[in-house]
């Protein structure tokens, strides 16, 4: 029980002072039990005021400390780290908002507000009076991350991570590293390709000993937490040996039969059951896809390279922090969207990126020249209708860059962008004035009035009330209609389900914080990075990756982490194990242990978030929240009634 | 439904435009242009539909008539799309089109045409006057002849039918049901702004420039009466000779100031100078200055022994009446003062119908 709480009501200017009587606050609650201090304060938060709680809480040798300000989102930590200063344990510090829920919200009823700031204040003493000292909750950490996906983002947090001084295992499901970029050809403002770039990153990390890379492996299983994860990798065999001779290898493709359509070309053309996406494509070794795989014999007739004995391997990782760089996928219209699968010309931007790749003089598809392209913007993102309903951001800026290169590459192209506002941010803006002033033509209209796709005898139309032409019908004889598809979350997330990642309401991988805490996840030790957590150009996720890293790092850095203590603890001798917590628990932070011949439940310190959903399921009341017990609850509740 | 053709401005390139490409359409334009309005809103949506290539549409407007440019709109644009120059370049086009002869549209675009047509009509005059054996009363007395009847051959072969072709674009064709009693009614208009020009007063910027036209136009409009009707060359009244004199005088003058800015381009006006241009203004001149000395010479009776004088008058009149005037710039004397009259019928059809057709 503490004995010299001292307590601090602010004005917050007149915030809080309009409203609430805050010197009738404090006389109501001067002389309660244990309160030896009880002062008002024009800005709580202000330098001048934290000094003098620090010489109040040092001179008066105060055990306990209540501030009535604002939500605690805004000043809980300021106060907790005045109380440290002082010499306090930080958890004797209990905050009172009595402006967002008391003034601002009760600005028409003085008399009623200032009652009920001297409940909530009441309350907070009544919480204060049982604060314990609590010291944060010490875990080992592996030094080694994890990072999933070896795309842009992933090699370049690997490299990073590595750098820093960690191990790193880059874990790769797909046989080739590289990612979405690998697919791109020309990249905006840097005039790369996209191979370019995954190359210098492949390079890099392949000479750094303290990256391990994985290609073919997923991961299938995951166990601990913060710190030390145990990771389940699946590695597929590429059923290639590794040293072998490479004219062999193409006489192997060569022969292979079998032909399905190729998914790196977004199935614009077919490869064969022996593939790589590229010569020299990274790791430079094709791989056998046994999915499509009819195993005819005939690639190991030419090629001694070729191994089928090879067998699914399982290994287990320990990393103390997981990366996540999963990618996204590009959007698949629906059957029938402004044509798409209807209309034999109409295609995706990534297919038509992967048609300008193939095409050298003359831009030819399905056997006819294409001479008038019309791009249609926003498909599966800012939809009205659809639950796409964020930009994609990167789709005006690629397509405008890519028409350009079109109009550059071939003669007599004329490109016709039907746009709802084109989105060429930042420097990105210079392409969208070059591409006009070759002439493209752009041709806007709104969200409910889009664009209309046509086929008339063997042309195709599209048609557009065009809001720039005082709302004029207008309509083009398209060789080929582009749709400029977004950025959609990966198809396959099963890794989010694994760790039980949460989504946003785009379905990308949410952040604590979008600006605060911008890669972390609510899953401590699990970060996020690059267009897994939402659409982003290279450049973004570039930087998202590098922040990743460092937040991982920070993790497993020093060997040692310190968690919050407020976490759910277990009275053993009442729990006789039913389950019911563990059902609960979002974070799956129970396990069930035999302790003195009975099953009991137990808390993993680490993963427990002090969300308190275990307590109200327990049938025998053996649960309780460190830092916000039954006692204290019931006790600021008694303190709210209001006496009569 | 419009039919989008991205090849019309490379088209409307060879009549001066710049970049009209460079358009990203915030409109600052038409919000800066004094003289646009609710019912034609310019310049904007002319540089939209030269973008688009809507053709049609641009026949059948008479926005590009109703700019008188002042620049204001081109030194206002943030792209530099130059859109008093389109505006310019599309009456190019314009009196291309109305032209029924198709002449004009070969004039403007070919550079090395119109040359050729001045040094063919120079080589006929030439040849003219030999076969007169450069007897000078006799080619004098031709070259009244030749005034008199290129004025109404041009009129009523050339100008007349190109006006209707243009009431016909621009009024019938696009469905507006002028009543009859409009068209005597607001003859008033096409009148006042044909001799005074004062829409150009309207646009912002000073007002020397339309002093100067004013006061060019009524000094050729005299001229060619005191040369056609009293005719100045071989009159005897003092009046009449002095009248002539101030004329061709003030013609030279003005004209001669024209040159000049367009040499300096201090002006956003005469920034930018199409061949047509050139062709124009200095012809005028040349004129002016011309029959300024065949005066001068009848009246210091040197004449006689110079007949070269009134060789070169003669070939720059010959080509003046039948290449500039049927077919370059001339002829927006009278499709600006038309513009105007079609566009007050317009509105009357509107007031009549109640709505824009």
């Amino acid at each position: 029980m503490k004995q010299k709480i001292g307590v601090y009501i602010c004005h917050c200017g007149g915030n809080i002072s309009d409203y609430v009587d805050v010197e009738k606050v404090r006389q109501s609650i001067e002389h309660d039990e244990g309160v030896f201090l009880a002062k008002t304060t024009m800005f709580a938060c202000a330098d001048s005021n934290q000094k003098e709680m620090v010489e109040d809480i040092e001179n008066e040798k105060l055990d306990s400390v209540v501030v009535a300000s604002c939500s605690p989102k805004l000043h809980l930590l300021t106060f907790r780290a005045v109380t440290e200063r002082a010499g306090l344990n930080k958890y004797n510090y209990v905050h009172a908002n009595i402006r967002e829920q008391v003034s601002w919200a009760h600005s028409d009823n003085k008399e009623g507000a200032t009652q009920k700031a001297i409940q909530i204040v009441k309350a907070a003493i009544a919480k204060v009076r049982n604060a314990e000292s609590l010291e944060p909750i010490k875990v080992k950490a592996t030094n080694a991350v994890a990072v999933i996906g070896a795309g842009v983002a992933g090699m370049r947090a690997a490299i990073e991570l590595a750098e820093a001084g960690a191990d790193v295992y880059l874990i790769e499901r797909e046989f080739f590293v590289g990612g979405r970029v690998a697919q791109w050809d020309d990249l905006c403002i840097t005039e790369e390709t996209g191979k370019e770039l995954i190359t210098r990153l492949y390079d890099e990390v392949m000479k750094h000993k303290h990256v391990t890379l994985f290609t073919g492996a997923e991961v299938v299983e995951n166990k601990g937490s913060v710190g030390n994860f145990t990771l389940k990798v699946k590695v597929t065999p590429r059923h290639f040996k590794l040293n072998c001779i490479s004219n062999e290898l193409q006489k192997a493709i060569d022969v292979c039969p079998v032909e399905v359509p190729d998914e790196f070309n977004f199935n614009i053309t077919t490869r064969k059951a022996i593939y790589h996406n590229y010569p020299s494509e990274y790791p430079q070794l094709p791989a056998i896809d046994m999915k499509n795989c009819t195993r005819c014999g005939e690639c190991e007739k030419v090629c001694n390279s070729i191994d089928f004995s090879q067998k699914t391997e399982y290994l287990n990782l320990k990393v103390g922090s997981i990366l996540l760089a999963t990618g996204f996928d590009p959007y698949e219209p629906k059957h029938g969207e402004f044509g798409y699968g209807e209309i034999e010309n109409v295609v995706t931007f990534p297919q038509f990126k992967r048609i300008v790749h193939y095409c050298d003089d003359k831009l030819i598809y399905k056997g006819k020249e294409i001479k008038n392209i019309a791009y249609i913007y926003c498909v599966g993102s800012r939809q009205v209708d659809g639950e796409n309903k964020y930009c994609s951001r990167y789709c005006c800026t690629a397509n405008i860059h890519t028409a350009i290169t079109v109009k550059k590459k071939y003669k007599n192209i004329h490109n016709f962008h039907f746009n709802r506002g084109i989105r060429t941010y930042g420097k990105a803006e210079i392409w969208y004035d070059e591409s006009s002033r070759l002439g493209d033509i752009y041709l806007q209209s709104f969200e409910h009035d889009p664009p209309v796709i046509e086929k008339r005898g063997d042309q195709t139309f599209v048609r557009i009330k065009d809001i720039l032409t005082t709302n004029k019908e207008l309509e083009v004889v398209a060789d080929l209609v582009v749709l400029v598809t977004g950025m959609v979350p990966r198809k396959d997330n099963s890794i989010a389900n694994l760790l039980k990642i949460p989504k946003g309401r785009d379905n990308f991988f949410n952040e604590i914080h979008m600006k605060l805490r911008p890669v972390e996840t609510v899953i401590d030790g699990v970060t996020i990075s690059g267009a897994s957590q939402g659409p982003k150009n290279i450049m973004e996720s570039m930087n998202s990756a590098l922040a990743a890293a460092t937040k991982s790092f920070e993790l497993v850095a020093s060997g040692e982490l310190a968690l919050e203590p407020t976490v759910a603890k277990v009275d053993e001798q009442s729990c006789d194990w039913c389950g019911k917590c563990e059902e609960a628990c979002p974070y799956s932070a129970f396990d069930k242990i035999e302790k003195d011949g009975k099953f009991v439940a137990r808390v993993n310190a680490a993963v427990c978030k002090g969300c308190g959903m275990c307590l109200p399921v327990c049938p025998v009341n053996a649960l309780d929240l460190i830092g916000l017990t039954d006692e204290d609850v019931e006790s600021m509740i008694d303190a709210l009634i209001p006496t009569v | 439904m419009a039919r989008i053709n991205p090849e019309f401005t490379d088209e409307l390139k060879k009549y001066g435009a710049f970049d009209p490409n460079a358009c990203y359409n915030c409109g600052n334009c038409t919000a800066v242009c004094t003289l646009s309005d609710e019912n034609n809103s310019f310049p904007r949506k002319m540089v939209r539909y030269s973008v688009l290539g809507l053709d049609s549409e641009i026949k059948a407007s008479l926005d590009p008539w109703l700019c008188y440019y002042c620049g204001e709109c081109s030194s206002t644009c943030p792209r530099e799309a130059d859109p008093g120059e389109l505006m310019m370049s599309l009456r190019r086009w314009l009196i291309a089109k109305y032209d029924w002869t198709g002449l004009s549209g070969l004039l403007y675009k070919y550079l090395v045409a119109s040359v050729s047509a001045f040094i063919l009509l120079a080589v006929a005059v030439i040849w003219f006057g030999y076969y007169e054996s450069f007897h000078l009363e006799t080619i004098m007395h031709y070259g009244h002849y030749f005034e008199m009847g290129a004025i109404s051959v041009v009129f009523l072969f050339i100008l007349l039918p190109n006006i209707i072709h243009m009431w016909w674009l621009t009024t019938y064709k696009p469905g507006v049901k002028v009543p009859l009693s409009a068209y005597f009614r607001c003859l008033s208009d096409l009148l006042v702004h044909m001799f005074t020009q004062k829409r150009t007063l309207g646009c912002d910027d000073n007002q020397v420039r339309w002093f100067e036209h004013f006061v060019l136009v009524l000094g050729y409009l005299l001229l060619l009466f005191t040369t056609v009707f009293l005719d100045w060359f071989s009159s005897q009244s003092l009046f009449v000779i002095i009248l002539g004199y101030i004329e061709s005088v003030i013609i030279f003058v003005v004209t001669f100031d024209f040159i000049r800015r367009r040499i300096q381009k201090d002006q956003e006006i005469s920034k930018h100078s199409h061949p047509s241009d050139w062709f124009f203004v200095i012809w005028l001149f040349l004129m002016g200055l011309s029959a300024f000395f065949v005066r001068l010479f009848v009246d210091l009776n040197i004449l006689e022994n110079n007949i070269w004088l009134y060789l070169v008058h003669l070939i720059i009149l010959v080509q003046w009446a039948l290449i500039i005037v049927p077919f370059g710039k001339w002829t927006h004397f009278l499709y600006r003062s038309f513009a105007i009259y079609f566009a007050t019928l317009q509105q009357a059809a509107i007031k009549q119908n109640g709505k824009k057709s």
